[in-house]
């Protein structure tokens, strides 16, 4: 429960659900302007859910299942947060902060 | 009239959320709050350094004081140092009807503290568990609003038609009902795990307070030994009436750390000066999620181990698990920042729902508002901007009010009260949506003043700088959202933007 562990799944549950988000036909148009393909928008929703998976696995190898389970649940509040804030305030910033926290939480892998 | 089974939640969920709403609202901004009750208690107590210290030597000048001044009581108990409060308290019971008797030490010497007399943090943490009131009343009110807080939850969720479609969804730009709706579900949807888990914990904790009938039935009358057997306290002996010697406390409580490896947390002698005298040192929790103090009991006179309590059965180990869940004290710092920041959607979920009962019932231009929208009004703004305005007023009394005044700390919670009671009382002469910008104003001020008001009175100089940020942090998010306000040019919703979800609110 350090908090590199914590920014680790932090990072990959804002990847993944901002994933989820870009997939939402409406918040595409926003995010981007134009529609995507169905094939996109379910390699976004798969994308998604395997970095939500991802997510809670580094909560269980790095807090076990006494405290994973807690800072999991968290992180998914705290990244969710943040992705509605992007979406309505700054929704040109979601897709490069999206791919800026996959090496953070690359970063934070190798140092937890 | 019948209502459909959706229609009849949407009833449901806007009626249990009005009527408890306010108290809520107070309870969950003062129990986010209590997640830096250590941090608020050193602030409010700025003469003392935290730092580690000794258990042993602290539990003689707390057992020396004891002696002094209660030598006939039932029972002592001396909560030792921790880093996050560098204090004694020392408590002792008369009798099982009078309330404790306290005294706070100081660590070096063991003379009464010159740490000014004050609450700390534990002042916003009585207020979440029973408002400040006679604790079984106050708790009782706390306990029955959370109970129709779940249902209020359990009823949303329900009547929330799109919570998938809907998840990432917050169109600020749109009608101000529209607005306020999606403020209202994305605060709630986004950290549902944490308000329903923190509702049902907060009624759990307390269920046998409002359920005490199943452990009278079970253990016939003898509630302690309930208590025993859920490994939350040691047996209680009755004195034999004859004095005893007791042994030298010290090696008692080497013996003790040589078994648990938590940090000592508190001594407590039972019947003390008499022949059946028992000494249990308390433990801090074990790293994990449960609510639970190891606890070893010493014969005071032989020095024998007459006890030993820590191993939990499964159900007490659910319960003590929900507990723990509720005060987060496992949480490391990050943690904690999620917790809070949680807790803050909670309240900002609860403040929403009634800002957003009041809006979807907007009379329209020319018509005057009735009672009920009048007083939710009224109760709106006296309970979301009052109670921070009486937060703000709470730490700046700490700082401003004379350290030799008498019943100072009673003085402090007057003005905790006074000022909200003031916050809720002017907006009621004041045109309503100035109200709200000048109110908002009025407490980003007093927030921004707190650590003005500290460096200037106290020497401490950056020690509190994780606490004054904070407070910086919030007076600018009111000072904001009260521009915000004041600049809002009432842009009427023209009717078609008003989707079908609008009128359930209304239902």
């Amino acid at each position: 429960m350090t908090p590199l562990s914590i920014a680790l799944n932090l990072a990959l549950s804002f990847t993944g659900l901002a994933a989820l988000c870009l997939a939402m036909d409406r918040h595409h148009r926003a995010i981007a302007g134009r529609g995507q393909s169905r094939a996109r928008a379910r390699a976004l929703r798969l994308g998604g859910w395997a970095a939500i998976a991802a997510s809670f696995a580094a909560a269980i190898l790095t807090s076990d299942w006494n405290f994973g389970p807690v800072q999991w649940i968290g992180s998914l509040t705290g990244a969710a947060l943040l992705v509605v804030g992007l979406a309505s305030y700054r929704p040109a910033w979601i897709r490069p902060a999206a791919l800026l926290a996959l090496p953070l939480a690359l970063a934070a892998a190798l140092l937890a | 009239m019948r209502l459909g089974f959706r229609q009849s939640m949407a009833w449901l969920h806007t009626w249990a959320g009005l009527v408890t709403g306010w108290v809520m609202f107070a309870v969950f901004v003062t129990g986010t709050a209590t997640y830096y009750r250590a941090d608020i208690s050193l602030w409010m107590r700025p003469e003392l350094r935290a730092g580690p210290s000794e258990p042993a030597p602290a539990a003689e000048r707390g057992l020396a004081y004891l002696k002094a001044h209660a030598p006939k009581a039932m029972a002592w108990y001396v909560s030792l140092p921790q880093p996050d409060r560098p204090l004694i308290g020392v408590y002792w019971m008369d009798s099982l009807e009078a309330p404790l008797g306290q005294a706070t030490l100081d660590v070096g010497t063991g003379a009464p503290t010159v740490a000014r007399d004050t609450q700390g943090g534990d002042f916003l943490y009585r207020f979440h568990t029973e408002l400040q009131m006679m604790p079984t009343l106050g708790r009782w009110i706390v306990g029955l609003c959370a109970m129709i807080m779940l249902v209020a939850l359990i009823s949303g969720i329900v009547t929330h038609r799109r919570i998938f479609s809907d998840f990432f969804t917050f169109r600020r730009d749109k009608a101000a009902q529209r607005a306020w709706l999606d403020a209202h579900n994305v605060t709630g949807v986004l950290a549902l795990p944490f308000h329903l888990m923190i509702t049902y914990t907060g009624i759990v904790t307390l269920a046998l307070m409002y359920m005490p009938w199943g452990v009278t039935a079970a253990y016939r009358g003898d509630d302690l030994r309930f208590y025993v057997e859920a490994a939350q306290t040691t047996t209680w002996s009755p004195a034999a009436g004859r004095p005893g010697e007791a042994a030298p406390l010290t090696p008692l409580l080497e013996r003790a750390q040589g078994e648990v490896s938590e940090p000592l947390e508190m001594v407590i002698v039972n019947n003390p000066g008499d022949a059946n005298a028992t000494v249990v040192a308390v433990f801090e929790e074990p790293h994990g999620l449960a609510h639970q103090h190891p606890q070893i009991a010493f014969d005071a006179v032989s020095g024998k181990v007459v006890e030993r309590v820590g191993a939990l059965k499964p159900a007490a180990r659910v319960f003590t698990s929900f507990m723990g869940l509720h005060e987060a004290h496992f949480a490391s710092d990050a943690l904690r920042l999620l917790f809070f920041l949680c807790g803050l959607m909670g309240s900002a979920t609860i403040a929403t729902g009634l800002v957003l009962w009041s809006v979807a019932r907007m009379p329209k231009s020319g018509e005057t508002p009735g009672l009920g929208l009048r007083l939710v009004r009224g109760l709106n703004i006296g309970t979301i901007l009052g109670l921070p305005i009486g937060i703000a007023a709470l730490f700046l009394a700490n700082r401003l009010l004379p350290l030799d005044l008498p019943q100072r700390a009673t003085w402090e919670g007057a003005a905790f009260f006074g000022a909200w009671a003031l916050a809720a009382l002017v907006p009621l002469a004041r045109p309503h949506r100035r109200a709200w910008s000048e109110m908002g104003l009025a407490a980003g001020l007093l927030f921004g003043a707190v650590p003005v008001v500290s460096w200037l009175t106290t020497d401490r100089g950056l020690d509190f700088a994780g606490f004054d940020a904070a407070m910086l942090g919030l007076g600018l998010v009111l000072a904001l959202g009260a521009r915000k306000v004041a600049r809002y040019e009432g842009r009427r919703a023209a009717p078609a933007e008003r989707g079908p979800a609008l009128g359930l609110v209304k239902a």
